[in-house]
């Protein structure tokens, strides 16, 4: 563009003209994707609240034979059965993790505060996981939290976010290996609670490192993988840690175990 | 004589397997799956116990407590069955005079229990 276009009025109201008709043209491209977004959010809360009806149905069937409601079965048959309830509860978990995500996008999360102790909440989430950890050999230990005073928090939320990292840990430690659970104060006045789940797992790469809380991402993301999931556990912990004014972040290299770290605020209740 | 159940849920899939447990472990049990057929049974043959689904195709199913409660026939306990446990879905079932909320599906187990502690 030459000195005399620019002062040239017509040329002026030309290109303002343009600028007007691209940025409409973006905003109706932003409406456009809001609302294939929120139909997507749609698609996702009717089909999982519809896979659940059936699912409910075989899980009670396989319940009733595996009691032996229907007659006794013997070992062979009940192992088969049993095959069924928990393939059929961890399909369950899964969609009910999906519906998590849906109500969490459309902000319908809210926070139910109690003061209760987190000490407390870590060592049943922690017991929880026993089995499972045991299964593979590895140990789950609490470092450090004696001392804390109560949070005052949303007891359910940081179960579950608690309970998801815990998950993880165990999904990817290689057998023999180690889980810890650390709590501390942070902050200048200790205004902070800190809580630490580690693990001598497999670990993270750094460039992976935001990646795993993005909605629907997995490292390994090839049908192959050794483990499958929705790929939401993690973004739904951190949109949990943040509805409590809380941040959540990794700190792991490949080969070398990971340490997720998330932050709640010691907040007292309001009078 | 055997404890009434009335089964208010309108997914034949579940309603199927609940009369096979509720049968087999000694209940008599009946099925309604609408708000209009569950005040029509529930009026007929008062339950000790309804296990309620919310979401029914004719309407909300805490109509049927509302309208069983006018006809003099409230079962002695109502159970709803939500697959949301949010707070308002808890306040508003047990305002509207449910004993209890239970997400489903419970492993049978504890439903079974759930029932059993509101007979005792």
């Amino acid at each position: 563009m030459s000195m005399s276009d620019r002062l040239d009025p017509a040329a002026l109201k030309k290109r303002v003209n343009a600028l007007e008709a691209q940025a409409k043209e973006a905003q109706s491209t932003i409406d456009e994707l809001k609302s294939r977004d929120s139909l997507k959010t749609q698609f996702l809360s009717n089909i999982s609240h519809d896979l659940r009806t059936p699912l409910a149905a075989i899980i009670t069937h396989a319940e009733i034979l595996r009691d032996g409601m229907l007659g006794e079965l013997n070992t062979k048959q009940r192992e088969s059965v049993r095959g069924i309830v928990n393939g059929g509860q961890q399909l369950l978990d899964m969609i009910d993790e999906i519906l998590t995500y849906v109500r969490s996008e459309g902000d319908q999360i809210k926070l139910a505060r109690t003061e209760f102790s987190i000490t407390e909440v870590v060592d049943q989430v922690r017991m929880l996981n026993q089995p499972l950890a045991a299964k593979k050999h590895l140990t789950i230990e609490r470092l450090s939290g004696d001392d804390l005073p109560p949070v005052y928090a949303d007891r359910d939320k940081l179960r579950h976010v608690l309970g998801n990292l815990i998950g993880n840990a165990i999904k990817f430690t290689q057998d023999g290996g180690r889980i810890w659970i650390a709590l501390s104060r942070r902050g200048r006045n200790g205004e902070e609670l800190l809580l630490e789940v580690g693990d001598t797992g497999r670990g993270i790469a750094r460039e992976h490192h935001e990646l795993v809380f993005r909605e629907f991402a997995q490292v390994d993301a090839s049908p192959s993988r050794p483990h499958h999931g929705t790929g939401l556990g993690l973004t739904i912990a951190r949109k949990l840690v943040e509805l409590h004014n809380g941040t959540i972040w990794v700190d792991s290299e490949l080969g070398k175990g990971s340490r997720f770290f998330f932050t709640v605020p010691l907040d007292t209740p309001r009078q | 004589m055997p404890a009434r159940i009335l089964i208010v849920e309108d997914s034949t899939l579940v309603t199927d397997a609940f009369r096979i447990l509720f049968s087999e472990t000694g209940y008599d049990v009946d099925v309604a799956g609408t708000v209009a057929e569950a005040i029509e049974r529930g009026t007929a043959n008062t339950a000790d116990i309804m296990l309620l689904d919310l979401s029914l195709p004719d309407g909300n199913g805490l109509e049927v407590l509302e309208a069983l409660r006018e006809r003099g026939a409230s079962p002695r306990a109502t159970l709803a069955m939500t697959g949301r446990d949010d707070a308002k879905t808890l306040r508003t079932c047990l305002e509207a005079g449910c004993a209890e909320v239970l997400l489903k599906p419970l492993p049978i187990g504890d439903l079974l229990r759930h029932i059993q502690r509101h007979l005792s």
